[in-house]
C-alpha cells in the first residue's frame, strides 16, 4: 500500500438542505488503505458527510477529492467516482426483485461491461467471501437481516472497489445478527480495504479502525487513534457521547 | 421465521378443512328458521333464472334457419349470428377478402400475447414483436402489395379494427406513459411542471371530446402531408389519453418504492436510464400491476367509442348485422354474441393480471 496517496480529500465542505446547514466547515483526509470510523450523536451529519463522498448529496461549499477526482457537477466524472467506491447501506436496499446473484453481476455487467459468465463466477467467489453463497438463486425477501447485509457487502465488492462506504451496516439488525456482519468487515479491513465506517460498533473500532473520527452538529469534534479516543476522550461532547453509548 | 408463518398458517388453516361441506351450509344457511326461509326463497328464485337462461339459450333455442324459423320458436334465435357473423367479424371489409381481415386480426392477437410474456420484455426484443406484428397487419389489411387488392381504411371494420385500435392505443400510450411519468419526477422544475399540466388538462377533459377533436379538428389545424388517415389520428388521440392516466398509475408505482432502491442503484455506478429501466420500473410496474391491467381493461372497452366518428368497429357491426334481412328483432343474440367477445378478451386480461401478481409476488419480498 501507498501510504501517501490520499484516497479521500475533503476540505471545509459546508453542506445545507434549504438555509438549514448540517455541516460546517468539515476536513478529513483518508489515505490509501487506511480504516476510519465515525461515529457521533443521531443527526450530527455523519450519514451526509459519508454520502456527500458519492455525491448522492451535493455539497455547497468546499472541496471534495476521491481517488484524486474532484466531484463537481460532471456526471462523467461522478461515474467514475461512483464506480470505485462502494456503498453499505443501513437498509441493505438490496433489488428485491432480482435474485441473490443478480444484484451481484448487475453493476459489474453493465458498468464494468464484463461478461455474464465472468461476472456469475466473480459474484460467487465474493458471495463464498460472505459465507452465503448456497443462497445465489434465492431473492433478498428469503434471507434474514444479517444474510442480505453480507449480500449488500458482496453486491458493492463485485465492482472491485477501491474504497468501502459502510453507513450504520449494523444498526438494523437483531442483534444475534451483528456479528456475522463485523466478521465480514474485519476481514475486509485485514485485506487492505480503504474503509469508511459509520457505526456505534466500538469493538470494531478498537480493532479495525486507524482513526475514529467524532462528530457532533456537522463538524469533526475529535480526530485521532481508537485507542487514545476511547481512553483519553479530549472533548466534552466526545466524553458525553462515550459515557453514553458505553454506559448501558 | 418463514418456516414459522407457515407452520403458524397451517394451525389455523386446519379446523376449517375439517368442516365438512354439509355442515358450513347448514351453520351458514340454515341456522335460524327465517334464514332457512330467506335461504330457500333465494334459491329457488336462482334455479329458476339459470333454468329459464338455459331454455332459452341451449333447449328452445334456433341454430339455424331463416327469421321466419326463429319467430316460430320461444327460445334464442342463434340463425342470426351464423348468417351475419362474417359482418359481425369483418365488418364492410370486402367479403373475397375477410380471410385477410381474419389473419390480420390474429396477428394483432399473436402481437398482444407475446407482449404479455415476460421473455418478450426487453427493449430489444419488444420493439420486434410490435414492428412484425403491425407489418403483418398493416399489408394484409390495407393491401397493394403481394397481389393483394387495395382496401381503404374506411372499409376496415368489426373485430379486426377493435383489437387494432386497441392493441395500438395501449403500444404506443404505454411508452408515452412512461416518459409522462419520468417527465413528471423530473428534477428540472419547468419540466415537471409542463407535464403536470399536461396531464393533468387532457385528464379533465371526455375521451369523445379528445377523439373529436383528433378525428374533426386536428386536420384543419395541421399541414396535409402530417394528417394522414382519420383512423391513425383517433388512435393517436386514444393513446394520448390512456397515456395520461397511466401515466399517474406508474407514478404512483414509483412512489411506492424506497427511496434507497435508486441511491442503491446510483451508488453502483448506474446511470439514470440503467436505474430507471432495471430498477425503478420493474418494481413500479409489480406495485401498480392491479390498476394497470384495469387501465387496459377500460381501454378495450372504450374501442366502441369511435362507432361516433363513423368506424365500423365491433359494435357497430354488430348494430348493422341485425338491421338488414328480417332480422331485427333478434337484436338481443346479436348483442349477447358481441359481449361474449368483449367478455373473452376482458376476462383474458384480468387472468393474466391475477397471473402475472400471483408469479411476481412468489419472487420479492
Ligand atoms: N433529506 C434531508 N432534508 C432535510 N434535512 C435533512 C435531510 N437529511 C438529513 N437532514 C438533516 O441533516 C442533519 C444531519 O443528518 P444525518 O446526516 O442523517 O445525521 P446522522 O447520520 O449523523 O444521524 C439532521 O439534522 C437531519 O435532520
Ligand atoms: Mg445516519
Amino acid at each position: 500500500m501507498n501510504n501517501q496517496a490520499a484516497a479521500i480529500e475533503v476540505r471545509s465542505l459546508a453542506k445545507f438542505y434549504g438555509s438549514h446547514q448540517v455541516l460546517h466547515g468539515v476536513s478529513l483526509e483518508v489515505k490509501a488503505g487506511e480504516k476510519i470510523v465515525i461515529c457521533g450523536p443521531s443527526g450530527s451529519g455523519k450519514s451526509t458527510l459519508i454520502r456527500c463522498l458519492n455525491k448522492l448529496e451535493d455539497h455547497q461549499g468546499g472541496t471534495i477529492r476521491v481517488l484524486g477526482t474532484e466531484l463537481n457537477d460532471d456526471i462523467e466524472n461522478i461515474n467514475e467516482v461512483r464506480r470505485d467506491v462502494g456503498m453499505v447501506f443501513q437498509h441493505f436496499n438490496l433489488f428485491p426483485h432480482l435474485t441473490v446473484l443478480e444484484n451481484c453481476v448487475l453493476a459489474p455487467m453493465l458498468v464494468r461491461k464484463i461478461d455474464r459468465k465472468t461476472a456469475e463466477e466473480q459474484a460467487m467467489a465474493f458471495l463464498q467471501r460472505v459465507k452465503i453463497p448456497q443462497k445465489a438463486k434465492s431473492y433478498p425477501g428469503e434471507l434474514s437481516g444479517g444474510q442480505q447485509q453480507r449480500v449488500a457487502i458482496a453486491r458493492a465488492l463485485c465492482m472491485k472497489p477501491e474504497i468501502m462506504l459502510f453507513d450504520e451496516p449494523t444498526s438494523a439488525l437483531d442483534p444475534e445478527m451483528i456479528s456475522e456482519v463485523l466478521d465480514v468487515m474485519i476481514e475486509l479491513a485485514q485485506g487492505g480495504m480503504t474503509m469508511i465506517c459509520v457505526t456505534h460498533e466500538m469493538g470494531f473500532a478498537r480493532k479495525v479502525a486507524d482513526r475514529v473520527v467524532f462528530m457532533d452538529q456537522g463538524q469533526i469534534v475529535e480526530d485521532g487513534p481508537p485507542a487514545e479516543f476511547f481512553d483519553n476522550p479530549k472533548h466534552e461532547r466526545s466524553k458525553l457521547f462515550l459515557s453514553q453509548i458505553l454506559g448501558h | 421465521m418463514k418456516a414459522d408463518l407457515v407452520m403458524a398458517n397451517d394451525m389455523f388453516a386446519s379446523p376449517v378443512h375439517t368442516r365438512s361441506f354439509i355442515e358450513t351450509v347448514r351453520k351458514d344457511y340454515f341456522s335460524t328458521p327465517v334464514q332457512a326461509l330467506l335461504t330457500l326463497i333465494c334459491a329457488s328464485v336462482i334455479v329458476y333464472v339459470i333454468w329459464a337462461l338455459v331454455r332459452w339459450a341451449f333447449i328452445d333455442s334456433i341454430w339455424s334457419g331463416t327469421p321466419e324459423d326463429c319467430h316460430a320458436a320461444a327460445g334464442a334465435c342463434w340463425a342470426v349470428v351464423k348468417d351475419r357473423y362474417r359482418l359481425i367479424m369483418f365488418g364492410l371489409y370486402p367479403y373475397d377478402e375477410q380471410w385477410r381481415s381474419a389473419i390480420a386480426c390474429l396477428a394483432v392477437l399473436a402481437t398482444v400475447i407475446l407482449s404479455c410474456i415476460p421473455y418478450f420484455w426487453s427493449a430489444k426484443r419488444l420493439p420486434v414483436v410490435w414492428v412484425v406484428g403491425y407489418a403483418v397487419f398493416y399489408y394484409l389489411m390495407k393491401g397493394g402489395i403481394f397481389g393483394l387488392s387495395v382496401v381503404l381504411e374506411t372499409q376496415w371494420g368489426g373485430l379486426a379494427l377493435t383489437t387494432f385500435v386497441f392493441a395500438s392505443t395501449v403500444i404506443i400510450g404505454m411508452p408515452l406513459a412512461i416518459v409522462l411519468a419520468l417527465l413528471r419526477r423530473s428534477k428540472l422544475p419547468v419540466i415537471s411542471a409542463l407535464t403536470a399540466l399536461f396531464i393533468d388538462g387532457i385528464r379533465s377533459l371526455p375521451l369523445l371530446s379528445i377523439l373529436f377533436t383528433a378525428a374533426i379538428v386536428l386536420p384543419y389545424a395541421m399541414p396535409d402531408f402530417l394528417v394522414g388517415d382519420k383512423l391513425y389520428r383517433v388512435i393517436m388521440g386514444a393513446a394520448v389519453f390512456f397515456a395520461v392516466y397511466q401515466a399517474e398509475v406508474i407514478r404512483s408505482g414509483i412512489q411506492s418504492l424506497p427511496a434507497g432502491q435508486e441511491e442503491a442503484s446510483i451508488a453502483l455506478g448506474l446511470n439514470y436510464w440503467q436505474t430507471v429501466s432495471r430498477i425503478i420500473l420493474p418494481q413500479a410496474f409489480r406495485f401498480a400491476l392491479p390498476p394497470t391491467i384495469n387501465q387496459v381493461v377500460i381501454a378495450f372497452m372504450e374501442t366502441s367509442l369511435i362507432v361516433i366518428l363513423g368506424f365500423f368497429e365491433i359494435t357497430a357491426s354488430g348494430n348493422a348485422a341485425f338491421s338488414a334481412g328480417g332480422w331485427n328483432s333478434f337484436y338481443v343474440e346479436v348483442y349477447t354474441f358481441v359481449a361474449l367477445i368483449y367478455f373473452v378478451f376482458t376476462y383474458s386480461l384480468s387472468m393474466y393480471g391475477s397471473y402475472l401478481e400471483r408469479s411476481l409476488r412468489l419472487m420479492a419480498r
